[in-house]
């Protein structure tokens, strides 16, 4: 595995307020990073660093193989408009908009990729069918085709989860899991304690003015999670009996 | 009949006001269009307001010309634009209340820079345009606008199209991407400035909004979107400069505006994105995902 991204003594967070600092890290390629930590924490600000849309307040970045052209996203569906009139095909295409001819015409190996990623996600059978009339999980899904489509060796996936059924997200971490065996970078913020981290291997978590970043093992001790505001010591100590008895059940 | 459109079509100002309005409904099409998509419709309404000094302006010095007109609106508009954008980006407004607060400033120099110039100013032909007297400049006005907003679209319709619809991935991707946003201001600024002179100040926005409103009841697509956009506004004007024809004391700008709102009424009640599914045999799922999209937005 090599890094795509090199983190140095970062320090994250607005003129006013320091969210975090003191943070050094990879985001190695072939390999999963969920990032965790109560709301305010910073999350969606990494995001945003990673994106390029902000600077860090100190530190350095570097991009061992220079800049990627493109960084995968799927951002939170807040100000997605769902009403926007597009067919679930346009939708997955956008992810390749950058390459599009005038007034966006698509080349014949552009629509075989277009196809291809929509299969991938499970939304062929729904390729004609307008934005409006996609549930919640379909969504999801096209937005992860659009991903597929961006062809990117950084890819950030912005709380992926938050409104898909079990088996829609079952079958999105699958995607995930294809992405990092492919060798891409996976960038995954994840709001809660779930299953979803099992397909991680590291994980960054903020909170408190503290980023730490290791395997997911590492980190995720009912120490740190109560030390970084992630949980409660009453809700630390429930979950991890609950976790040690259901293992001793098993 | 026949003799009577024959005679309409032998005036060569009856020509010049089809053409012209044929050309106007080509080039409004995709501004209407994508204002509508882009909740800016009434923020169209604002702009037009927000260029009145600038047009006065050139008036009084330069008289009632195109280039004053042209100078004087692109100028005005282009600093409520950026304006806007400043206020939005930067302080705590948000792009509405940012550009009412620009409009309304601008609107009221425009009125009292119009009252200290005295009777000079054509009011009437100001506020409601003047479609069955357009002269060759103002012909050249129209055409010259529509070059340049369907070349620019060419290139704009993917970016803008993104921008609209997730607004958070198009920012992720481009490095300016208010260069977009600035860029389809700017096509919406000449594109009124082209329908002031036709259609006037207070009807120049109907032309855009409601033939674009009307095609959103009928397609669920940005291709039908456009096309059912550009037929909508090409009938209201078909229709309203006969009507004008036909009732001689019936103003043109508002008879093709009240056409468009006939248009638009018909849409309401037909389109199968409109009342008119109701009438159809119900599909669960268009139904329940629209309510339930209603919902969404209702509780965020």
């Amino acid at each position: 595995m090599s890094a795509v991204l090199e983190i140095r003594n970062l320090a994250l967070g607005y003129p006013e307020v320091t969210l975090f600092r003191g943070l050094s890290m990879d985001v190695e390629s072939g390999s999963t990073l969920a990032i965790l930590g109560a709301n305010g924490s910073g999350k969606s600000t990494f995001v945003k660093m990673l994106l390029r849309l902000m600077d860090p307040l100190s530190g350095k970045l570097s991009w061992p193989d220079g800049p990627p052209k493109e960084i995968g996203y799927l951002a939170q569906m807040t100000e997605f408009d769902r009403r926007f009139p597009l067919r679930v095909r346009d939708l997955v295409a956008m992810g390749a908009w950058k390459g599009f001819g005038l007034a966006g015409r698509l080349d014949r190996v552009t629509s075989a990729k277009v196809a291809s990623a929509m299969g991938a996600a499970g939304v062929d059978n729904i390729a004609d069918r307008s934005l409006h009339t996609l549930s919640g999980g379909q969504l999801q899904r096209a937005l992860f085709a659009r991903v597929i489509m961006q062809d990117a060796p950084l890819i950030l996936l912005d709380e992926p989860f938050a409104a898909v059924d079990q088996t829609t997200e079952a079958h999105l971490l699958t995607l995930i899991d294809r992405w990092r065996d492919e060798g891409r970078a996976v960038v995954l913020v994840v709001h809660d304690l779930s299953s979803v981290l099992d397909h991680c291997d590291n994980v960054l978590l903020l909170g408190n003015g503290e980023a730490c970043h290791g395997s997911v093992d590492a980190i995720l001790t009912p120490e740190r999670l109560v030390a970084q505001n992630y949980l409660s010591k009453s809700q630390a100590s429930w979950m991890f009996r609950a976790s040690r008895e259901e293992t001793a059940h098993v | 009949m026949f003799e009577l459109f024959s005679e309409m079509w032998s005036f060569a100002f009856m020509q010049r006001a089809f053409a012209a309005t044929t050309v106007l409904s080509a080039s409004v099409a995709p501004i209407g269009t994508f204002l509508v998509l882009r909740r800016l419709s009434l923020a169209g309404e604002a702009m037009a307001h927000a260029i009145t000094p600038g047009v006065v302006i050139g008036f009084v010095v330069a008289g009632l010309s195109v280039t004053s007109l042209l100078v004087g609106g692109l100028v005005a508009g282009m600093v409520a634009a950026a304006l806007t954008a400043l206020l939005a980006r930067k302080t705590i407004l948000r792009s509405d209340a940012s550009l009412a607060s620009i409009y309304l400033i601008a609107l009221a120099a425009g009125i009292f820079i119009l009252s200290a110039a005295g009777s000079a100013v054509p009011l009437k032909s100001f506020l409601f345009g003047s479609i069955l007297g357009i002269d060759d400049a103002s012909m050249m006005l129209v055409g010259g606008v529509a070059t340049v907003t369907l070349v620019s679209f060419a290139f704009l319709l993917r970016p803008l199209i993104i921008s609209t619809c997730d607004p958070t991935f198009f920012e992720a991707q481009t490095k300016r991407p208010w260069l977009i946003e600035q860029a389809f201001m700017l096509l919406l600024v000449l594109n009124l400035l082209a329908a002031f002179k036709t259609l006037g100040t207070l009807m120049a926005v109907g032309l855009m909004i409601l033939p674009a409103t009307s095609a959103r009841y009928w397609s669920s697509t940005i291709t039908g979107q456009l096309g059912l956009t550009f037929f909508f506004a090409l009938a209201s004007c078909w229709v309203g400069l006969t009507l004008s024809y036909l009732f001689p004391e019936t103003p043109s700008g508002p008879a093709i505006v009240l056409t468009a709102g006939w248009f638009f009424l018909i849409s309401v009640l037909l389109g199968p994105l409109g009342f008119g599914r109701r009438w159809r045999k119900p599909s669960t799922l268009t139904s329940t995902s629209l309510a339930q999209t209603s919902n969404e937005e209702r509780h965020q």
